[in-house]
Order: structure tokens, then sequence, then C-alpha cells
């Protein structure tokens, strides 16, 4: 289980990441949402201890986490936003650098590197320089490296950035069964779909506050789980209804050219970030 | 062992980069044998120049070697690549992490200077070089790798480096009782400039390679510097809240 209390890391005068209160349970996939600079990214750096609270603290199964608990590290793994590898290491020796920062033996690093960049579509380019990969695949070699050491907590920094369609379907695949095997997922993500798709429960953040932390059915539910777009111009004006009868109604009413569909959690994003998520 | 690791990581940059770092590593120091030692022939307190020279050419090399292969790295590491950032995540102790940086990069300027030893032996000096010497040599690199461990975590920017080596590594190299002897420098100067751990390094080198006993006084003030950076890298590693 991960716990932050009252966590709170400023830079100068800017406060990043302001008293969070946040509980994630085991197996649990949970997702961070919010605008740029919320205070998405500061987070996943402290729970990875790259960066250290101003004040509160971390727990990871109720044990205070620090830069000097191994032990503790040990069952981290993260994907950063930036592709955070040697550039001039190959594929193989970037798996080998990792599998041996996390102290597993050569064998079992050689048969869970076969493997992971088998499962990704990598291992005909093992021998290619980081340097020399598409994006795509740099933040597949991020996935298979981060699930070499086999962690119970997977932080995950907007994991698929830059990845076309396919793989990105793939990535969501590969998350949930990972998540299938009790593997405690704590995920920022700029794409709602994801989020919906994916987490069990998100939260809300913005200038480093939770604002609310809920289901993603709940929220969408709790605007309204029906939405009629209408098109005057170049403005498109959404909204939202509770039942399909409402929506039906007031959409046979307008005369313009509309459309109905079902709410999603983008829309939920949106509408907080029009009214209170938007930088003051 | 986190410090096995490190090292492996070093003999990969190492074994890539081969030629570039034996090359990088001789230009300059055989440039200054060439042009000081041969070029411009002198005698130095009744003995070839040469004979001077070759001890400081080895240890500023030694110094070199260990200082760039450790400050410029980890700062691109750490600044470009973000792949220090594994390690910090990691559960490698970071003082595993320090250590390795250190014994790498010394093992590194030990190799640079070990190139410049192999390359004067045509050259017949009489110069002894004993295990004490190499001793001396791989400490002296410990000491430059913890500065450099150091500086990576000081430099802001990419610029910061060549800057620092610049201000500081340059004038030592120079002035550190590599092209002349310290004495020659006035008053305070002269004392600050002993000091230092090149100084330091090049003084006991040149005694022991002239036959002559060195004190052990030197490998104390070099195992004191070497435990200050070491101890001012594991601060920053351990300590610092934004790193």
């Amino acid at each position: 289980m991960i716990e932050t209390k009252n966590l709170t890391k400023t830079f100068d005068n800017f406060t990043a990441v302001d008293s969070l209160d946040l509980k994630i349970e085991t197996g649990e996939f949970f997702g961070l949402l919010g605008p740029n600079g919320a205070g998405k990214t500061t987070t996943i750096s402290l729970l990875s201890t790259l960066l250290l609270p101003t004040k509160g603290e971390i727990l990871i199964d109720g044990q205070k986490l620090t830069r000097n608990r191994p032990d503790l590290k040990r069952k981290i793994s993260v994907i950063t936003q930036e592709y955070s590898m040697r550039q001039d290491m190959n594929m193989d020796e970037i798996m080998e650098y990792q599998g041996r920062l996390y102290f597993m033996s050569r064998k079992e690093i050689k048969r869970r590197t076969e493997e992971l960049l088998e499962f990704c579509d990598l291992i005909k380019f093992r021998k290619r320089t980081v340097r020399k990969l598409s994006g795509g695949m740099k933040r597949k070699l991020m996935v298979c490296r981060a699930l070499l050491t086999d962690p119970e907590i997977l932080l995950l920094d907007e994991p698929t950035a830059g990845m076309d369609a396919l793989s990105r379907r793939q990535m969501w695949n590969l998350l949930r069964k990972l998540n299938g095997k009790n593997l405690t997922i704590l995920l920022t993500t700029h794409y709602m779909e994801e989020a919906q798709n994916l987490c069990s429960r998100v939260a809300l953040m913005d200038h480093g506050r939770l604002e609310e932390v809920s289901t993603p059915s709940a929220l969408i539910n709790s605007l309204g789980n029906y939405t009629v777009d209408e098109f005057s111009g170049d403005e498109t004006k959404s909204h939202y209804f509770h039942t399909r009868e409402e929506a039906i109604a007031y959409l046979s009413g307008l005369s313009g050219q509309a459309s109905l569909r079902e709410t999603t959690l983008e829309d939920v994003f949106v509408e907080r970030a029009g009214r209170h998520l938007m930088p003051s | 062992m986190g410090i096995i690791t490190i090292l492996w990581e070093k003999w990969v940059e190492f074994r890539r980069d081969f030629y570039k770092i034996t090359l990088a590593a001789m230009i300059a120091p055989l440039m200054y044998l060439v042009v000081f030692g041969m070029g411009i022939q002198t005698i130095s307190h009744g003995e070839p120049y040469l004979n001077f020279l070759i001890p400081g050419v080895v240890s500023l090399t030694t110094m070199n070697g260990s200082f760039n292969a450790i400050a410029q790295n980890l700062n691109v590491q750490r600044l470009y690549e973000k792949a220090f950032d594994q390690v910090m995540i990691s559960p490698t102790p970071l003082w595993q992490f320090i250590a390795g940086q250190i014994i790498g990069g010394s093992l590194r300027g030990f190799y640079a200077g070990g190139v410049i030893l192999i390359l004067t032996i045509p050259i017949d000096t009489g110069l002894i070089f004993n295990g004490w010497s190499f001793l001396i040599m791989f400490l002296n690199g410990a000491v430059f790798s913890a500065i450099g461990v150091v500086v990576s975590f000081l430099a802001k920017n990419h610029a910061d480096v060549p800057r620092f080596s610049n201000y500081i590594i340059m004038p030592m190299a120079y002035l550190c009782n590599t092209f002349f002897s310290t004495e020659k420098l006035p008053g305070i100067l002269g004392k600050f400039v002993s000091a230092l751990p090149l100084s330091q390094t090049s003084h006991m080198i040149r005694s022991i390679s002239a036959g002559e006993g060195f004190q052990m006084t030197g490998i104390a003030v070099l195992g004191a510097y070497l435990i200050v950076f070491t101890a001012i890298a594991s601060w920053f590693i351990y300590k610092k809240k934004n790193l």
C-alpha cells in the first residue's frame, strides 16, 4: 500500500505539491489527473525518491520511504515521462544495467530480458543503441526495463506519450494483465480515455492540491451520463444529462446541428478545468 | 554488490570507446613531453628536464583522466540522459554508487597515466616507477574522481563542467609541481599550491622516480582530500532535496 501524509514539495516560493494525503491500496490501478503543472510529475518524483519532500512523509506498506531504504525501493519501478536511459548503451546493456542495479542474478536478467523483449517485439533490435531507437521503441524498452525487476508497485508518468494507437492499446492490455497479478499501479496521463479504461480510481489534482478522489464512473455520473454537443459556428457547447430521455428531449428542442453521446472522463476533466482547475 | 555494477557500467563504456579514450589520454601529455622535454631541452636540478617533467605529466594525466571520466559523464547522465534517475530509484545503496564512480574514475586515470608511462619506456631516463608510484597514481585518481562526482552534482548545465575544469583543473595542471617546482612560487601562494592534491602526487611520484624515498604525509593528505570530497558527494546524493 502507498500512503502519503501531508506530502508537500516547494521549490523556492512555488508549491508544487501541497499537503497531499493519498492512500492507494495494494493491487489498485490508480490514476492521477490534472492540467499541466498540477503537480503530478512532482508527486511521482517524490514517490520514487528522486525528490525529497519539504514536509510530510511517504509510507510503503506502513514503512517510511527514504533514499536510504533499499528494501522498499526494491518494490518500486518507475517509468518516467522522459527517456531516462544511457543513450550509448544497447537494449541488452540497458536491461543488464537495470538488473544489476536491482541485484538480480545474470541468469535471471538474461531470461527475463529475452522474455520481455520478445513480448514487446523488440528482440530483433536488442543490439541497437538507444540513440538509434524510435520514440515508441524507447518507450517500450522503458516498460521492459521497469518490469524486469518484477516490482510490486509501478509508477507510470505518461507511459504512452509518443506511442502510436496500436502500441498504446498493446500497452493497456499489458498493464491490465499486470494489474490482474496484483501489481499496484499509479498512472499519470493526459489521455483521459486511458484513465477511464484502466483506472479503478482517479484523483484530480490542481495547483499541487488533491481536488477529488473517486471512480471514473462516479465522476462521470456526477456530471451526467449523457452529453449533447451543440455545434454553433466555431463553438461546440456540451450539455450533460443524467438520463437518456432528458438528453433526447433537449436534443429534439434544438434547431441547429447537435449530437448525443455518452459522457466520458475527458468531459469531466474539461468541465473541471474550465471551472476551477484553470491556473488562477 | 553495487560497486561492481558501476564498475561494469564503466567497463562497457571503456570497451566501446577504447580508441577514443586512449587517444584522448595521450595527445596533450605527449605534446607536453615533446615540446617541453624534447623541443626545449634544458637541465633542471642538474638532470635533464625530461626527468623532472615525466612524473609531473604522469600525475596530471591521472588527474585529467579521472576527473574527465566522471564529471562530464555523470553530469550528462544526470541532466541530459536522466539515466542517473534510475540509479537513484534503484535499491543499489547510493554510497556504493559513489564508491563505484570513484574506483571506476580512478582506474581510468590510472590507465591514462599508465599509457604515458608505457610511451616513455623507449626514452632512457632511468626513472623508477614501483608499486608505491602506482598506489599514489590510483589515490590521486580517486581524489579527482570524487571531485568529479561533486562537480557533476553542482553543475546546473553542461557548460558548467568545462568551466570548472578551466578555473580549477587547468591551473592545477600547470602549477602543481608538474612543469616546475612549487618552491618557485612566492610565499603563501607556494604553500597553498603545495598543499593541493596534484602537488602532493607529483612530489611523491617524482621522489620515488629519482630513487629517493617519500613522506607518508603526502598519502595522508591525499587520503584526507578523498574523505572530504567523498563526504560532500554523499551529502549531495543522500540529503539534497532537489538533485
